[in-house]
């Protein structure tokens, strides 16, 4: 196998740099698609695949809800379906609203006539064109994919999906009774279809098949931009771990909003092709099992990637419209051949979605990354790398931070009053005062239980407080959303570590920048100079955050987090908070489940994290760190915090010991 | 024909199908309860046994045209087609979660759910494949007494079994999980497999005594389905599987009393709803039901448990 691969020059091919394979790739890939018409010299065949690239942009557009962002969605034929019906009745005699001087600009710019009958009152005929509407599909899809998503934000998983199979349930039985506006199960009929230069395309398959592969090119296009920018960093950071995407700066609700409004888009561009291709629409052509048919090409080309997607979708394209049907007529002349009826009677095509069936269990069980994933090119550890004494990293730099801020105590820079937060009448936070100061190290200790995580959590507005303020540099953030506070400038670790596990150590870092860069969605796809400039700049500060762990991460840049050492992963995911430009950083027992010589190094980088200016706030078990590191310590007991002070004051305080060992029972 | 009747016999009639619902919701929900999982593929196992009872009752020598039964010769037809309808489902059941959902049990996210879909599929498409297209008519082996109620209303003695079944069964599975050294077991491998393996729960044989009892109960409900009805076709467990689901999951997906008022209920929409505003629109009803629950109460009427997996 892998003999083949290097004579054929595989393996050189996978040496190149990415930008330059697709340099190569993408002419190559063109090229085939303009010459396939002449390649394949067989009308019959161009037809086959100007309808299979109606089932690429399908796959493409279910791709970015449900392989970017991870959001199942079960009924994706209804975008299918409104885009379809958003062009068709467009396009067609179906509505025949009475003529007023609304329609004269329309008229005028020739996207419809009025019609005279005498006797009767004016009417309108639509004839809007087929450009125009093409963008007006896609725009009205992006809505309806919004309204559909907007009731599942606060769903996951499975409970998302049976809402949008819902909402794919119900789209058709509109379409079907729906009359008026759809001619219900008769569906529309006399589509007109799309011209160009007074060109019309009619009814020959070649236009169509060269507009396909215009369409499809552009959503390809479109995926990969999108994939490799802030905004596709965000859906898969979301995909990942919604809550630390959120901890990172992640909006969810835009972000999946954005997803579905995205991910309909495309599919209505591909309904809006497909009508126009066919010049009819009916309700049965988005049922069901259309939603599960793309769902099959996602999960067999591999959840999230591009490459896969497109192939599934034109495998699963030509199974139905060419395979099955030769294959068919093989079972016949071999029927024909040994004299047995039933082999002629065999029809392959029946067996569809049994195939589909099929495919879905023995993806699941076999290879739920689908058949050709997303490639990571994860560079193997040379063995000087895998052996190389760790280095530290000598002087922390971070070109943003500012040490003239560090040296002691300054102003109050995080201020907690009257914090309160109980569970069913477990009180976690029991009026909580405190103050934090900007340079300073504040450490919160005690028992299991006293509630020092859901401090954290308050304070960085995973949960919301019952009452109480918490105000940064005089404002408040207290209930604001955790996006909303990590812009503001807190940010966090976990005490059970949260990483992107299927992301890049660079691309964790790169969320961890989310808040601090601009990029949206059209910046993402057009990448103008304002872009391209700001995700340089974001590597270069990846880069710089990396480097606080010397020569730990560095060579470990491309490869995913789920296979680092528990303190490599420890250290990512400190960088990635530090990568959000914190003014303060909460630490949650960021040395648990390190060895005495990761501890100390720890606690050098902490002390080196306050040179830089960054306030910190450590929760931490291991109390001969705080007491070494510590500015103030503050003790939580229940909810309550029972003392504060300088760590030499806490450690003979009374009352934390008595938290920490118990009361004394005294003699009677 | 007074407005009140109709109604009433509407009430009847949508009580009826609700209880229809509930047999199959009371089998899915069981599942969910145990392992989280949202099992698509039970309303193609209930499908699949209608098809089964079908065969059994032709290779018993009873088909749609033959005398009825009556007596003995009935009780006996009876007994032998539930028997070996839900034995013959059950162990689809378990074949189901043996070859395709114990490979994904430690997997988190959508692949099991999407698992299902797959295997729903595979058993509709294969009925599809094996009877053809067209509807199949189902012996109608009960007694077709009626009784009138008021007016032209009246209740049929098919549908005093369902809620007779129905109602049992709510009452037998809740005992079967609440008081039973095996329901014991099923709810400890609900709140925490591994915990309950390391008390010496044999977590393997809870899960498919689970899915067998399911699908056992899925193929009892096909019977119903087949006798009240008299008839069948593959699609019927897309249809009638997918209200069945909303019923689950509204009155409360895990609960097996809600598996019934949520059947109750759902029945009772279609029927009225489709007297009131029309048949054409009963899926749109049910759907928005689905949406509505799931958005603003995941937990359904009677679920106690909030959704959990991610």
């Amino acid at each position: 196998m892998r003999g083949l691969g290097a004579r054929l020059g595989l393996d050189r091919w996978r040496a190149l740099p990415l930008s330059r394979r697709r340099q190569i790739l993408t002419p190559v890939l063109l090229g085939l698609g303009l010459l396939f018409p002449v390649l394949t010299g067989n009308a019959g065949n161009v037809d086959a695949a100007a309808n299979a690239f109606t089932y690429v942009l399908l796959a493409l557009g279910l791709n970015i809800v449900v392989g970017f962002a991870g959001l199942l969605d079960l009924g994706y034929a209804a975008f299918f379906a409104i885009g379809a019906y958003g062009y068709g009745i467009a396009a067609s005699g179906q509505l025949k609203p009475e003529w007023s001087g609304f329609w004269t600009p329309l008229e005028w710019a020739g996207q419809v006539s009025r019609l005279v009958v005498p006797g009767q009152a004016d009417s309108v005929q639509f004839h809007f064109t087929f450009w125009p509407m093409l963008a007006v599909s896609a725009i009205i899809c992006a809505i309806f994919g919004m309204l559909f998503g907007a009731p599942t934000l606060r769903l996951r998983g499975d409970y998302l999906a049976i809402v949008t199979l819902g909402f794919g349930e119900i789209v058709p039985v509109v379409a079907r009774n729906w009359e008026g506006l759809t001619n219900g199960a008769q569906g529309l009929g006399g589509i007109r279809t799309p011209r160009l230069f007074g060109f019309d395309f009619g009814f020959s398959p070649y236009p169509y098949y060269f507009l396909g592969l215009a369409l499809v090119a552009a959503a390809v296009w479109i995926s990969i931009r999108l994939q490799e920018s802030r905004v596709g960093r965000a859906w898969m950071a979301i995909r990942e771990d919604e809550l630390a995407a959120g901890a990172m700066g992640v909006d969810h609700v835009h972000y999946k909003l954005l997803a579905f409004a995205m991910g309909a888009a495309v599919g209505g561009l591909g309904g809006t092709f497909y009508v126009a291709k066919l010049t009819t629409a009916t309700p049965d052509m988005f049922t069901f099992p259309v939603s599960v048919m793309v769902l099959v090409m996602v999960v067999l080309g591999g959840l999230g990637s591009i490459r896969g997607v497109v192939l599934a979708a034109l495998f699963v394209a030509f199974l139905q419209s060419v395979i099955l049907q030769d294959l068919t007529e093989y079972v016949h002349a071999l029927g024909r051949l040994v004299g047995s009826d039933a082999l002629q009677k065999v029809e392959l095509i029946t067996s569809l979605e049994l195939i589909f069936g099929i495919i879905l269990v023995l993806m699941m069980i076999f290879r739920r990354e689908g058949l050709w994933p997303a490639v990571r090119k994860v560079s193997a550890l040379t063995r000087e790398q895998q052996t190389a004494a760790p280095s530290r990293g000598t002087a922390v730099e971070l070109g943003w931070a500012r040490p003239e801020a560090a040296g002691g105590p300054g102003r109050p820079l995080l201020e907690i009053a009257g914090l309160r937060k109980s569970f069913g009448g477990v009180a976690a936070a029991d009026d909580i005062t405190l103050t934090v100061h900007a340079g300073e190290l504040v450490s919160v200790i005690g028992p299991n239980g006293s509630g020092k995580t859901t401090l954290f959590n308050l304070v960085t507005g995973l949960i919301r407080p019952d009452a109480g303020s918490i105000r940064l540099e005089g404002r408040e953030i207290g209930g604001r959303a955790p996006h909303e506070i990590v812009t503001a400038g807190v940010a966090r670790t976990f005490q059970n570590i949260r990483l992107f596990n299927n992301l890049s150590v660079m691309e964790n870092l790169l969320v961890g920048e989310h808040a601090r860069l601009e990029a949206g969605v059209l910046g993402a796809i057009f990448r103008p100079p304002r872009v391209r400039r700001e995700e340089q700049r974001a590597v270069e500060r990846a880069l710089e955050g990396v480097a606080i762990f010397g020569n730990r991460l560095l060579p470990r840049l491309d490869h995913p987090v789920y296979g680092l050492s528990y303190a490599n992963r420890r250290r990512t995911e400190i960088a990635r908070a530090i990568m959000t430009r914190p003014k303060v950083l909460l630490l949650d027992e960021p040395a648990a489940g390190m060895n005495p010589a990761e501890t100390l190094e720890l606690m050098d980088l902490i002390r080196a994290f306050r040179g830089l200016g960054i306030t910190i706030i450590l929760i931490e078990h291991k109390l001969d760190v705080v007491m070494d590191v510590s500015d103030r310590v503050v003790v939580l007991d229940h909810g309550v915090k029972i003392a504060e002070g300088a760590p030499a004051q806490v450690r003979n305080d009374e009352r934390v010991i008595e938290a920490y060992l118990g009361r004394r029972r005294r003699a009677a | 024909m007074s407005g009140l009747d109709v109604v009433l016999q509407q009430v009847v009639n949508g009580l009826a199908l609700g209880m229809m619902y509930a047999l199959l919701a009371l089998g899915f929900t069981m599942v969910y309860g145990i392992i989280e999982l949202i099992n698509f593929s039970h309303f193609s196992v209930f499908m699949t046994g209608t098809f089964v009872g079908l065969t059994v009752l032709n290779l018993m020598g009873v088909t749609a045209v033959s005398r009825s039964l009556s007596g003995l010769s009935l009780v006996t037809t009876l007994i032998a087609l539930f028997l070996v309808t839900m034995l013959v489902t059950g162990l689809l059941g378990v074949l189901i979660e043996r070859v395709c959902l114990r490979p994904l049990r430690n997997v988190s996210g959508t692949a099991p759910m999407i698992t299902t879909i797959g295997v729903a599929f595979i058993l509709i498409n294969l009925m599809l494949l094996t009877f053809g297209p067209q509807a199949q008519r189902f012996p109608s082996l009960l007694p077709n007494w009626r009784w009138p109620l008021m007016g032209t209303a009246e209740i049929t003695f098919k549908q005093l079994v369902l809620f007779a079944v129905g109602l049992v069964l709510m009452v037998v599975l809740s005992h079967l999980v609440k008081r039973t050294t095996l329901g014991k077991a099923m709810r400890a491998t609900a709140q925490d497999a591994d915990a309950a393996r390391m008390m010496g729960i044999d977590v393997d044989r809870v899960v498919v005594l689970t899915f067998f009892l399911g699908s056992a109960l899925a193929g009892a409900g096909s019977l119903f389905f087949g006798l009240y009805y008299g008839f069948t076709g593959y699609y019927i467990g897309y249809t009638t599987g997918l209200r069945a689901f909303t019923s689950a999951v509204l009155g409360g997906i895990g609960s097996i009393p809600g598996a019934v008022l949520g059947g109750l209920c759902i029945g009772l929409t279609q029927s009225l709803g489709g007297q009131l505003i029309g048949v054409k629109w009963t899926d749109v009803m049910i759907f928005s039901i689905l949406i509505f629950v799931m958005v603003l109460r995941p937990s359904g009427l009677l679920g106690v448990r909030a959704p959990q997996k991610a």
